[in-house]
């Protein structure tokens, strides 16, 4: 299991000449099911923005990311950032904003989210999007 | 049970996709007098800048009503209708301002709010008065802001609005007091019927 915070901020490598291609600023999910689908990273002195496809990677480990030499960075592709966004319930109400997520390096499945008022399961996000985590209302979820 | 919501604190509430993206932001709300719920909003743009928007959002599209934000399944519950009759019917739904009447023709103070149902009934549940001194008595000098709950029966016309004078019966300044005595008075309501 492996925190979007810890991350972050992570070197991109690719194997071999040990080349350094950039840093993690970001990761970007997908719904249905929900995924890590690319790493966001910053390239070079003028941190220009480069995109990864989480497949192009060949190992995700807690010291660096390491790519395919194949997969080269791409062009910034539209990006909702997970971390920080507010969390509404499909009923209209807040609940507080997302401060982290946990994924799987391997199947780069989100796993749980973690937000300021309890954990969500992967089971309860329904969307996301330039406002907010849309959520389903549950009963047994109070942790705050 | 669903709480009760002004629908002056409705206006620039967002209307948000399931999917997490904001639409618009609410602008009016336009009422069904006859059926006594929500029929639909005017909508703005999301930015300072932006004007009213050529659509509207029906009160079916909606999913549910929350005190954060209005709730939709996806971007298609917009309607695109001519700015002409958006126009008409913000005029027409309009309550706010309009001269209460009792059935026995006594006037007993203008509609300042109207409390709205959230969730996803829509329900126009009652309405928050600048009262006449004949509504309720005291002070001159002190205003008066009451609870008034809507009649079974509401009748709308033109801009005044009529409520059974019995409604003065459950008059109260006092929010939560008077959402525990409309409950009660639906729960003698539904033992008489049943």
């Amino acid at each position: 299991m492996m925190l979007f915070s810890r991350v972050r901020g992570l070197p991109v490598m690719t194997p071999g000449d040990a080349n350094r291609l950039g840093e993690v600023r970001g990761l970007t999910v997908d719904s249905a099911p929900w995924r890590v689908t690319s790493v966001r990273m910053a390239r070079g002195r003028l941190r220009r923005g480069a995109v990864v496809p989480w497949s192009a990677l060949r190992a995700a480990g807690p010291d660096m990311l390491i790519v395919r030499p194949a997969g080269g960075p791409e062009e910034v592709a539209a990006h909702h950032e997970l971390i920080g966004s507010r969390v509404l319930t499909e009923c209209g109400e807040e609940r507080g904003t997302v401060l982290d997520a946990a994924f799987d390096p391997v199947t780069a499945r989100i796993e749980a989210v973690l937000t300021t008022r309890g954990e969500l399961p992967p089971g309860r996000l329904l969307g996301l999007g330039d406002h907010a985590l849309v959520i389903r209302t549950g009963r047994a979820h109070h942790q705050a | 049970m669903n709480g009760l919501t002004g629908v002056r604190s409705l206006t620039t509430l967002p209307v948000v996709t399931l999917g997490g993206d904001a639409l618009a932001h609410v602008r009016d709300t336009v009422f069904d007098t006859s059926a006594g719920r929500i029929a639909s909003f005017t909508l703005t743009g999301r930015t300072l800048l932006s004007g009213p928007l050529p659509r509207d959002l029906p009160w079916p599209a909606v999913h549910c009503l929350g005190p954060h934000a209005v709730m939709v399944r996806d971007a298609g519950a917009l309607c695109d209708l001519p700015p002409s009759r958006a126009h008409r019917d913000a005029v027409r739904g309009r309550l706010l301002g309009a001269q209460v009447l009792t059935d026995d023709g006594e006037a007993v103070g203008t509609v300042l709010d109207v409390l709205v149902e959230s969730g996803t009934s829509g329900r126009l549940a009652a309405f928050r008065l600048a009262a006449n001194r004949e509504l309720v008595h005291g002070s001159r000098h002190r205003r008066h802001r009451v609870y008034v709950p809507r009649g079974e029966a509401l009748r709308v016309t033109g801009r005044a609005l009529v409520i059974p004078s019995h409604a003065r019966t459950y008059v109260t300044d006092d929010l939560p007091a008077f959402v525990a005595r409309v409950g009660e008075r639906h729960a003698r309501g539904r033992e008489v019927a049943s």
